[in-house]
């Protein structure tokens, strides 16, 4: 039975790896395939013994689940595998909503970190901020859980009520929230010193571009004329969705590339291109960025500097730069949620693991004397790389610091886009931008 | 030509099976579960198929599959775990003689690195490394996701280099311990005469603790000739070998059953007795232990409650009562699969796993902290194996631990106040009666 099972599960395993690269023959890589022969053996040999030998009885079902999460968030920390209950869901969305709670968390030293709380949501409500750990959800522990497993625990239908066990500095407390559908307003508009500013939420929107364009709308009927500059605020915008990102960089360039997302293979490669037409050419635009501004966020502002068409003020951004791709698999087996490409901006830069490094670095809060690590996508486990090795880092030096008595209420990033678009100093430096290699 | 040779297997096997499940009755019944596997086995190999074609960067088809099995086995249990070829070497070359490092037992859980003890007077004991602490970083860099030997490996390195660790405590914000790495010299047992009472302590079970003991009972006896009582202290031993266990158990046991070993199926009983010829006859023995006094010390002090040989005096142990068998793979060349197959049962039929062993009487180290001075066992970890009557088990421990005896508040820590009990105990003439009224 058990040398069945093994023979079988081999045999199965052998099939589909020679069948699925047909030009093995054309292009052989013989001990790569030996070794990963070999491999596949060693699984199924422990497979079968697992199922023989162990203290309990283990479905297999179970068994395998683990294995391909084992092998997927290995690849990178957006891999993974969607069991088939898990699928459904998950087709409603178009990004990874945690639970209807409003937050996002990542894993940090073993904890699950919260680092970001949605406003309108119920956990910011309920007094969830930044920077808490989640210790444990309905009294469970999740201390040495993977992100997935704890962020399961997370997950249920609006309406519901969840425990979470929150530690700040040290002091744990139980926190119920009720899970809800967040539906946030994604634009905000106002006229900063005479400057327009639109702060974009989230890119997880179907509205959104047309939301902006309203807003810049009534910026124009609240200037009463023309917009003398625009501050486009980005800052802990996650992304979203892509067709968004395309469209809102489309208001501000006439055509042409906003960004290229490039697989393995060369014809793998689609570019997604601005509509022609753009909202006042001639108004300058300062875009702001920090190191929560996500994917879509970056793809924007990457578009927008790398064209010319802006100047990108504040801290690097995340560098959310691959793009994951659903794949249902056969027999309703659910799904496979695969990394398989990257972003570039039209200049050719790929965003993963780097960001959009901004033109002027700028920062909030006054100086300590070094530079504040903030997390970002290469600070994750397994994070995909990026063929691009050159320096990326913030350098101490660039970053223009609040003086040590600016008011907290100020927020001091705005006020040196103003400033900026204010200034001439805004064409020396974009044609100085535009000029560069 | 040379890839005609997996096709052809592929035809054979699918054939076997095919005709193997058709004609018989009698194996229909495992028909579903042959083709509930084989969908399985099919997931498997297109989901990789799928990543080898289509992922963004291309991927090591064997590393891939490796971080699978780590993956698998990981879920199970934090026990089991593959054992890679380099690895399983160093394990055959390590659990005999010295090594250079910080001094500690650790285990693995879902990636993470977790201590199990702190083996007395090393780095790790004297840097004040906890049992239950979390290392998630070393020197800076993190070691989540980390293969358990991947990060032994970069713990242990010259002596007098210095390395520093990250670790996570319940409650407490990530500390980072420096210390000095030095060659660990492991004096597993040893011996001392406390107040005209004999004192053993067994820091852990390797093959030199059954020596070592019989070299310390031996010194006791030439100090002291007669030995009117014998405290074995297993406070924070991680355990080791289990053939150790059965060695120690019979220093005070008589021949008859200490332990036994129950896998999945009846037929994998295995039972273990100790030896005749009780090295301690008739000598009182009151055992210490502590939430980390795990396996192999909770073999034996299981073993002595249960024939009601002596008594237990500290706080509830660990709790892992499960055996690992380590499996060789391909006579070890594809390096060991360490699989747990066996729960242990004292010799009163009680399973270990997950409960531990309750002492006779609850003691405690330090001061009341209003928790009942919870610290982290088995049955906290994630994916611990339950135990199969767990919740009956759970109610009598509590009733048993109810009632802990705290040292007084001006009590000073370096003063053990459960050492303390046992010489209490052993001397003031009330162990026999306290004996008589446990049940074992």
């Amino acid at each position: 039975m058990r040398s069945l099972t093994r023979v079988i599960g081999l045999a199965l395993l052998v099939s589909v790896f020679s069948l699925s690269s047909p030009n093995l023959t054309a292009k052989p890589k013989p001990t790569k395939n030996a070794e990963a022969l070999q491999k596949l053996e060693l699984f199924a040999d422990i497979f079968a013994r697992v199922r023989s030998e162990y203290v309990d009885e283990v479905s297999d079902k179970d068994l395998i689940d683990k294995a391909l999460n084992g092998a997927l968030e290995t690849l990178d920390p957006h891999s993974h595998y969607v069991p088939p209950t898990d699928f459904k869901e998950s087709q409603k969305s178009a990004l990874r909503e945690y639970g209807g709670l409003g937050i996002e968390v990542t894993l940090d030293k073993g904890l699950v970190l919260v680092n970001y709380v949605n406003e309108d949501g119920p956990a910011y409500r309920a007094g969830l901020k930044k920077g808490d750990y989640i210790v444990a959800v309905e009294g469970e522990n999740i201390l040495g859980k993977t992100l997935n497993d704890a962020v399961e625990g997370m997950r249920g239908l609006a309406g519901d009520a969840i425990t979470v066990t929150v530690r700040t500095d040290d002091n744990d407390r139980d926190i119920s929230i009720v899970r809800e559908v967040i539906r946030s307003r994604a634009i905000r508009h106002r006229v900063e010193d005479g400057m327009g500013y639109v702060f974009l939420e989230t890119f997880n929107n179907d509205r959104l571009t047309r939301d902006l364009e309203r807003a810049l709308n009534a910026l124009k009927s609240e200037i009463g004329g023309k917009v003398p500059g625009l501050i486009i605020d980005l800052r802990s915008n996650r992304g979203g969705l892509l067709d968004q990102s395309v469209s809102v960089s489309g208001l501000f360039l006439d055509g042409g590339e906003v960004l290229s997302s490039r697989g393995r293979k060369p014809e793998d490669t689609e570019r997604y291109n601005a509509k022609p037409g753009q909202w006042d050419a001639d108004m300058p635009i300062v875009v702001l960025t920090n190191s929560s501004s996500a994917s879509a966020a970056e793809i924007v502002a990457g578009a927008l500097q790398d064209r010319g068409r802006a100047i990108v003020m504040g801290r690097r951004s995340f560098g959310k730069g691959s793009v994951q791709s659903v794949i249902p698999l056969s027999n309703n087996n659910g799904a496979l949620r695969l990394t398989t490409a990257r972003y570039y901006t039209p200049s050719g830069k790929s965003i993963q693991g780097r960001g959009i490094l901004p033109d002027k670095l700028v920062a909030l809060r006054p100086d300590t004397g070094e530079i504040v690590e903030r997390f970002r996508e290469d600070k994750l486990p397994n994070a995909l790389g990026n063929k691009d090795v050159s320096d990326y880092e913030e350098q101490y030096e660039d970053i223009d610091y609040p003086p040590e008595d600016w008011p907290l209420t100020e927020d001091y990033q705005i006020s040196k886009a103003v400033e900026l678009l204010k200034s001439p100093e805004y064409k020396t430096l974009l044609s100085q931008y535009n000029t560069r290699p | 030509m040379k890839y005609i040779l997996p096709t052809l297997g592929t035809i054979s096997a699918v054939a076997l099976f095919a005709f193997s499940s058709t004609p018989q009755t009698a194996i229909a019944v495992e028909k579903p579960t042959h083709s509930e596997t084989f969908q399985q086995l099919e997931l498997f190999a297109d989901v990789l198929s799928r990543v080898r074609n289509d992922y963004v960067v291309t991927v090591d088809d064997s590393e891939l599959i490796e971080d699978a099995i780590n993956g698998m086995l990981q879920s199970l249990d934090p026990h089991s775990s593959y054992v890679n070829a380099e690895a399983f070497r160093d394990l055959q070359v390590n659990t005999s003689g010295e090594y250079g490092g910080l001094g500690m037992e650790v285990t693995q859980e879902d990636g993470v690195v977790k201590v199990v003890s702190p083996i007395d007077d090393t780095p790790a004991k004297r840097a004040g490394v906890l049992s239950g602490d979390y290392i998630t970083e070393i020197d800076g860099e993190s070691i989540i996701g980390m293969s358990l030997s991947e990060a032994v490996d970069k713990m242990r390195g010259k002596p007098g280099q210095p390395i520093t660790i990250t670790v996570i405590r319940e409650d407490e914000d990530p500390l980072e311990i420096t210390m000095v790495r030095e060659v660990i010299k492991r004096q597993v047992v040893k011996h001392e005469v406390k107040d005209g009472i004999g004192y053993l302590r067994i820091s852990q079970f390797n093959e030199k603790t059954d020596e070592s003991l019989n070299a310390a009972v031996k010194a006791l006896k030439s100090e002291m000739g007669k030995i009117p009582g014998i405290i074995l202290d297993l406070r924070g031993n991680p355990g080791g070998l289990l053939d150790q266990s059965i060695k120690v158990s019979s220093a005070f046991l008589d021949g008859g059953e200490v332990v036994s070993t129950r896998g999945r199926n009846a037929d994998d009983t295995d039972r273990y007795n100790a030896d005749r010829g009780e090295l301690l006859k008739n000598v009182p023995v009151v055992i210490l232990i502590d939430g980390a006094s795990a396996s192999a010390s909770e073999i034996v002090a299981g073993a002595v409650q249960d024939r009601g040989r002596g008594l237990i005096i500290g706080m509830t142990s660990f709790g892992k009562g499960s055996v690992q068998s380590v499996i060789p793979l391909r006579g070890g060349r594809d390096g060991a699969l360490r699989l747990t197959t066996q729960r242990y049962y004292t010799p009163s039929g009680r399973s270990i796993q997950g409960t531990g062993i309750s002492p006779d009487i609850a003691v405690s180290y330090a001061q009341d902290d209003g928790k009942g001075n919870k610290r982290m066992r088995e049955s906290d970890l994630p994916n611990s194996i339950r135990n199969q009557v767990e919740e009956e088990l759970n109610k009598d421990a509590e009733d048993t631990t109810a009632i802990i005896d705290y040292p007084p508040e001006d009590y000073e820590v370096e003063d053990d106040y459960q050492l303390q009990k046992a010489i209490d105990i052993l001397k003031g003439g009330t162990y026999a009666k306290l004996l008589a009224s446990t049940p074992g």
